[in-house]
């Protein structure tokens, strides 16, 4: 805890940051503030601040805004603040409103709803267990709980119910709280243990199916509120004065760990896990210092302190397993390194082909953490970097502030790995074939690279790559897959549109509508699901909503296969124009020639708009779109 | 009444939840006089104060600790150090 000068200090600094109106001092004192004071005056008091320069929030940092609607059976209002502040930690505005105690039926049923007519961004459906299975305690009584099955069965229809019916009417992301498992019975803890029917049991049942229920809704998460009572104590979760008084479902002392969590579960509806993680070597991967101790002198392996490092190499192997690429950032000998992993791989979980690419050398880390993103084709906000060095951890927050850091705490190398999961980077709700493939697709990339070097043109390489493109829709792909490239895909973006899967949906239905992804594969390997277009007619023409390509495999005429494809669908039903829109963001210059490029005219406007879209035009039946000559394609 | 009278440290947490100048937590001042004070922001108070001195309250005293100098002779009550 700090001292009330320090506190009261950092709170003139944020007062201060206002009258200037720098948003980012402002963000960066409050959680300075924050960490250090578990005041619920100061959360009130950052909660506040924070509401006064919104605005600027969203201009400055980019924060986005998002209309919260708070669906709840309990009391949820002392909360409010914390959300609200904890948002703004994680680089959300949150314009919240509670719904009524009893109404929450009503409010996901009815289309004309408080919940409805608020139009929001994203619902949190906060429940408790009276609400979503009521009958249980009574059920599990008995210790034999013959009913249990089928009224789990039941409150989970209920639920899915409630939810699909939302769904078909709303594209708001919904965020779905489950139970906390009970901490005594009856049944005492011997009981609750053993029989499978107790109380605690069944809640933990039921919570798992309220998770794979939420799979199955688009855009929809399962934040489990039992894990963070778990992890911070059952016991004082929940203060049982406050709830019996107040229907209050959490106790204050736990405000921050339960709207931290939340805010953690919702985040991934909204923003892309990072991709890559940069790591250092001495000190952070081993123990020691290469270039003193020797390749025989660095500490790892199954012996103290040895292990700390193992078990941070077994939890980027587990990271890698999942789509996560590992790259090396050391200033070392590219030689010394080598002999490392070699003589000592009995000793290390990784060996350097685990890692997609190494930059060994005494340059710059932010250089090479700059070729890096260069060579994989990767944007720096998809990088996290970890090194025990503070001074290099700093100039890459001040060079690099894309990156995100992590400080390896070097004297108590056995913190690593959790300093590491606190951070949400890799969080994902949802893990696509794709994602595990990604490792695989990098390494190809790299042979890719090295054929392209061996060839004399651009055709002749490309004709031997063995392009495959096969196009399918977009509710194939998997659905999630599609959504995963409209929230990630930033430099081959046309528009940079993000939509949900409930959006891909109405395209794929809508007359003359399209909602297609594109697969590619050559002979080093499948690539996967990497475009995507939304188009629907619109008259005689057919108007292009959203189009984009992973950026790592533009350049091989994907891109004009893809664009070929949509006007060949879009002569098919019955269109005989085909509209581009390009709508100019930080990071998609690379396409903002795309349809110039393909014979595509600019409509020019004759009203002035105030829409920063431009619109481009071609007629289909004077020109045609043809695919490049090196790509065979599949598909309908 | 002045509002020397109120701990600093009442005063303040005071200011910060009903978001008014820690010089206007007077004493007689009370849930009718501030626009902010409804029975949510009350709930607040009572956590935010449960959590500063170490003190549990009654439910069934909370919603008649209505002004600023029935909290005060509640703490006083409970022993808390302010």
């Amino acid at each position: 805890m700090q001292s009330d000068s320090e506190r009261l200090e950092l709170r003139r600094c944020m007062k201060d940051a206002v009258v200037r109106q720098d948003a980012a001092a402002v963000v960066d004192f409050g959680r300075r503030l924050l960490a250090s004071s578990g005041k619920p005056a100061d959360v009130m008091f950052c909660a506040s601040t924070f509401a006064a320069i919104s605005a600027s929030l969203n201009s400055q940092l980019g924060a986005r805004s998002l209309k919260t609607y708070v669906v709840r059976s309990v009391t949820v209002e002392p909360l409010i603040p914390f959300l609200a502040t904890e948002a703004v930690l994680s680089n959300f505005v949150l314009d919240l409103q509670v719904g009524g105690y009893g109404s929450y039926v009503d409010e996901l049923l009815n289309s004309a709803s408080a919940l409805a007519a608020f139009h929001p961004d994203l619902v949190l459906i906060i429940l408790d267990q009276e609400e979503i299975a009521g009958r249980l305690p009574e059920l599990c009584a008995d210790g034999i709980g013959a009913e249990v099955d089928q009224e789990i069965d039941e409150c989970v229809a209920r639920m899915a119910q409630l939810l699909q019916s939302y769904r078909s009417s709303s594209s708001a992301r919904i965020l779905l709280q489950g139970l906390v498992v009970p901490d005594c019975t009856s049944l005492g803890d011997v009981g609750d243990a053993n029989l499978a029917n107790s109380l605690p049991n069944s809640i933990q049942r039921l919570n798992q199916r309220m998770a794979a229920l939420c799979g199955t809704i688009s855009d929809c998460v399962f934040f489990d509120v039992d894990r963070l009572a778990a992890r911070h104590g059952r016991v004082n979760w929940c203060d049982a004065r406050m709830y019996l008084a107040s229907r209050l479902p959490v106790s204050a002392q736990f405000f921050r760990e339960y709207s931290r969590g939340l805010v953690r579960s919702f985040s991934t509806l909204f923003r892309a896990s990072r991709k890559v993680l940069c790591t250092d070597l001495d000190n952070t991967l081993w123990g020691g210092i290469l270039g003193e101790d020797g390749a025989e002198g660095i500490a790892t392996g199954s012996a103290f302190p040895g292990n700390c490092y193992l078990e941070y190499q077994e939890y980027l192997k587990q990271l890698s397993a999942r789509g996560i690429l590992l790259a090396i950032v050391s200033k070392n000998n590219e030689a010394d390194v080598r002999e490392a992993f070699s003589l000592r791989s009995a000793d290390l979980a990784l060996g350097l082909d685990s890692f997609v690419a190494h930059k060994i050398s005494w340059n710059e880390k932010a250089t090479s953490i700059r070729e890096l993103a260069k060579e994989l084709s990767l944007g720096l906000d998809s990088f996290v970097f970890v090194d025990d060095n503070p001074v290099e951890c700093a100039a890459i927050r001040q060079q690099l502030p894309d990156v995100a850091v992590v400080e390896a705490p070097v004297l108590e190398p056995w913190r690593l790995v959790e300093v590491l999961s606190q951070q949400p980077f890799f969080d994902a709700a949802v893990v696509t074939d794709d994602d595990v493939n990604r490792v695989k697709e990098y390494k190809a990339q790299a042979q890719r690279a090295e054929l392209a070097n061996s060839v004399n043109s651009r055709d002749e390489f490309l004709a031997s790559l063995g392009i495959v493109c096969t196009f399918q829709s977009a509710l194939l792909a998997p659905l999630a897959r599609a959504v995963q490239l409209l929230a990630k895909t930033n430099q081959f973006n046309l528009t940079t549109r993000r939509r949900s899967a409930a959006e891909v949906e109405e395209f794929s239905s809508a007359v003359g509508g399209q909602a297609v992804v594109v697969r590619v594969r050559d002979r080093f390997g499948d690539a996967g699901v990497v475009g995507l277009a939304l188009a629907r007619n619109q008259g005689d023409a057919c108007v292009i909503d959203s189009l984009l390509l992973s950026c790592r495999v533009i350049g091989r005429g994907i891109e004009t296969a893809l664009l070929a494809y949509l006007g060949d669908q879009a002569l098919r039903t019955g269109a005989t124009r085909l509209v581009g829109e390009f709508i100019a963001s930080k990071k998609n210059t690379p396409c903002a020639e795309f349809y110039s490029e393909h014979g595509f005219t600019k409509i020019i406007s004759s009203q002035e708009t105030i829409s920063d879209s431009i619109f481009y035009e071609l007629d289909l039946t004077a020109s045609k779109l043809t695919t490049p000559k090196w790509i065979s394609v599949e598909g309908n | 009444m002045s509002n020397d009278l109120v701990p600093a440290s009442l005063r303040e947490l005071l200011a910060d939840i009903f978001e008014i100048t820690p010089e206007q937590i007077t004493p007689e001042l009370n849930m009718t006089a501030v626009e902010n004070w409804d029975s949510f922001r009350h709930l607040q108070v009572i956590l935010a104060i449960e959590g500063e001195y170490g003190v549990q309250f009654d439910p069934q005293r909370i919603p008649e600790l209505s002004s600023v100098n029935l909290l005060l002779e509640e703490l006083q009550k409970k022993g808390a150090t302010l």
